[in-house]
């Protein structure tokens, strides 16, 4: 059925005016340079293929996680929400981990999700500190408001930065929001926001020319860490 | 109101070594009979670091912790009263103190702190 | 007293098993190695049981009388063995005296932990109630924390650096890709680890001065040995692994009541002890597995059991004198660091890598050519009950 425009003008929720995030890398553990960009609406169907294998695991709460990214992806892919981005990171190409989140209002960031794909090398606490990077210095906002849905999480955002406990209700219904202010960022990001701009020229067209997927089988297995006996 | 260290320590009566914590038999020479002695002075810093990764009870981001010994050559363990490892270094004079150090069943429970003299 | 080999070996792959249930890990490990030492349906006369933490994170207890009834072992004698992470190797030393004094003839010993169970932060709990209920736990004191004092205390007085630690991460990380039971199969860099302004997200201060990289992984996984007395053992087809010689020390509870809190008296004690029954000296040894929980004590415990001099262990590390092909090739499973920590199964694990070494059936990559002799040190506490073996190839 086509969309029917005139209606979709009411649906439609406003977008503010959002600069884009400029891409860096950060190198890992293991040597490799993760590019981390911003991914554009379009990317969103492909994106959604390395978030479904990701539905079936229990382990660390992948299923509440990526159940709740594939939603908010979609939603934004179908301007169902309201000034919402997406940074990915890729090593090699390979999309290895998501965040994303949205602007509440001017002064407001509302953080989602951050969904790291190969694990055991910092990439969640990497895409976490980007997308915090985003909301406090290029969107310039006053405050993020975050909750984290598994322990890992908790550990990595609420104690690590730390972050300051509200009462104020998150958006994902789970428990009272955490509160991230540029006073708790700007002191915390010498530990833990990295990276260096501009990526050099061949890091970036690898990155740019095609946004590659493992395979289900890898992606569970690479979270999931699943060993024969 | 400052508390006073509630830490009792073992001097034995036969060779004179000190224990903390208790022993049933002198660690030096076997003997059994003690005087109870108290931590006296104020405290040389011996050891020290900064966990990061803390055991369930802890919500703080890290933990300064050290080992440290009294005048009276009463050695234990505190948590240290400073930002960062940076503002520490074996051997320093510190100020001991009896104080919270965490909470369990809802309780605080009371241990050894040790602050740097101005 | 008669001579003990050991006639089977085997291992689980280590990492996170959410699957295996720890009764199901002891197991499967269990059979591994009665299968390996050839006993088909034949039973054993005793099994000793290594585990730290079946009663506070499984909430069972009295597991070794629940594997035997598992395997069909029954009626034989069965024990629980807890020592901290020094269990297997008290589990092995009890089987070895069972053996050596006549009393019985074939033991199963296994060692086996599920940590990840439950979060990093009951883990962190679990290993700490080690420490002294009163004089450390309180604090919020762990055993990385344990290492951290003990770290810079050995880099004041000995000179070791950080290059030094970082020798051991790279060396342990490497050989744990060439290992299929290791629980960490990655490779690390140095830049990403060491040289690159990014090292401080990717490898943060932990236990200051140790960093991420410097401790092992919290693991599951499970170890067996079977062992009978070396008579009957020449009659198998494998060659025997002879026990030649093991030793155990204690020390101080707390760190604070040693003379010399950088002195590790026990692993010194216990690796002199294992040397001395063996009638070796360490330069007779082919290759060691040290309990590289941190890496200071992989360096620490090389100096320690007589490798190298004292200040001399952190050098040599980075010198490539303890990888393969080197002066004494050290934890070529990946050590700790890598094969992993379940803290009851290290110690068995330990040695079940030696008999594969002195089998010669290791692949090239992590086989030591023609090894003759192991070495064994498991660490228990922070150093205050260490146990140490000796392991020596004998021809068929």
């Amino acid at each position: 059925m086509p969309v029917d425009m005139e209606l979709e003008a009411v649906l439609r929720p406003i977008q503010y005016p959002m600069p884009p995030y400029p891409p860096k890398y950060v190198v890992l553990a293991n040597g490799k340079k993760m590019v981390i960009r911003q991914a554009a609406r379009e990317d969103v169907p492909a994106i959604l293929k390395s978030v479904h294998p990701c539905l079936f695991i229990e382990r660390d709460y992948y299923d509440v996680v990526s159940a709740r990214v594939y939603g908010e992806l979609l939603a934004w892919y179908r301007y169902r929400v309201k000034s919402a981005y997406c940074l990915m990171g890729q090593v090699d190409g390979y999309l290895v981990g998501i965040v994303n989140g949205r602007m509440e209002d001017e002064k407001v960031g509302m953080s989602y999700h951050t969904l790291a794909i190969d694990r055991g090398l910092r990439i969640g606490s990497h895409l976490f500190a980007a997308k915090m990077e985003y909301h406090m210095e290029y969107l310039n906002q006053e405050e993020v408001l975050i909750v984290a849905e598994s322990p890992i999480g908790f550990r990595r955002w609420m104690i690590e930065y730390p972050l300051e406990e509200t009462k104020i209700p998150h958006e994902l219904g789970g428990g009272d929001s955490y509160r991230l202010t540029r006073e708790i960022y700007f002191k915390a990001k010498p530990r833990l926001v990295v990276g260096d701009r501009p990526v050099p020229q061949d890091l970036m067209d690898e990155a740019m020319r095609e946004v590659k997927f493992a395979d289900d089988d890898t992606i569970r297995e690479r979270i999931a860490g699943l060993k024969g006996r | 109101m400052k508390k006073e260290i509630a830490i009792t320590a073992y001097k034995c009566r036969k060779c004179g070594k000190i224990h903390y914590p208790y022993h049933d038999r002198c660690l030096e020479c076997k003997g059994r009979e003690f005087e109870q002695i108290k931590p006296e002075g104020d405290v040389t810093l011996l050891a020290y670091t900064a966990i990061f990764n803390l055991p369930w009870g802890f919500d703080q981001r890290y933990l300064i912790l050290g080992v440290a010994e009294f005048e009276n050559h009463v050695k234990a363990m505190g948590q240290i009263k400073v930002d960062s490892v940076d503002q520490l270094k074996a051997g320093m004079k510190m100020k001991p103190s009896w104080e919270p150090v965490r909470v369990q069943y809802g309780e605080d429970v009371y241990g050894l702190k040790f602050e740097p003299m101005e | 007293m008669r001579d003990v080999a050991i006639i089977g070996a085997g291992m689980i792959p280590f990492g996170r098993r959410d699957e295996d249930t720890l009764m199901e890990m002891l197991a499967y490990a269990s059979l591994k190695a009665l299968d390996d030492a050839g006993l088909g349906d034949k039973s054993v006369d005793a099994v000793y049981l290594a585990n730290m933490g079946g009663g506070m994170l499984q909430h069972q207890s009295a597991i070794a009388s629940s594997l035997v009834d598992r395997l069909s072992l029954l009626p034989a004698a069965a024990d629980t063995v807890e020592n901290g992470p020094a269990s297997g190797a008290s589990a092995i030393k009890n089987g070895l005296l069972a053996v050596a004094s006549g009393y019985y003839d074939t033991v199963l010993v296994v060692g086996g932990e599920k940590m990840r169970e439950v979060t990093g932060w009951r883990a962190t709990d679990f290993v700490a109630t080690m420490t002294h209920p009163q004089a450390e736990y309180p604090y919020g004191i762990t055993l990385p924390g344990m290492a951290g004092m003990f770290t810079r205390l050995y880099m004041e007085k000995h000179g070791v650096t950080r290059e030094h630690l970082l020798a051991v991460s790279l060396k342990n990380q490497e050989m744990g890709t060439l290992n299929p039971y290791a629980h960490v199969e990655m490779a690390l860099d140095r830049e990403g680890v060491f040289d690159s302004p990014h090292a401080v997200v990717n490898n943060p201060v932990s236990a200051d001065p140790l960093h991420l990289y410097d401790l092992c992984p919290v693991s599951d996984g499970a170890a067996a040995i079977v062992i009978c007395p070396l008579e009957m053992a020449k009659k198998l087809s494998k060659p025997p692994v002879l026990i030649a010689g093991f030793g155990q020390a204690t020390d101080t509870h707390t760190l604070q009541e040693r003379d010399d809190p950088t002195d590790l008296k026990a692993v010194t004690l216990a690796a002199k002890q294992a040397l001395e029954m063996a009638k070796l000296k360490p330069s007779d040894i082919s290759v060691a597995e040290l309990h590289d929980a941190f890496t200071i004590l992989e360096i620490a415990e090389s100096e320690h059991v007589g490798f190298f001099k004292k200040g001399e262990g952190g050098k040599a590390a980075a010198a490539g004198k303890t990888r393969l092909g080197g002066q004494i090739p050290i934890n070529l499973s990946g050590g700790l660091k890598a094969r992993g920590h379940p803290v009851g199964a290290t110690g068995v694990a330990q040695v079940v890598d030696i008999v594969w070494q002195l089998r010669h059936e290791l692949p090239k990559t992590r086989q030591v050519k023609n090894a003759q002799t192991g070495l064994t040190v498991n660490f228990g506490g922070f150093g205050n009950n260490v146990l140490s073996f000796v392991l020596k190839r004998v021809e068929p």
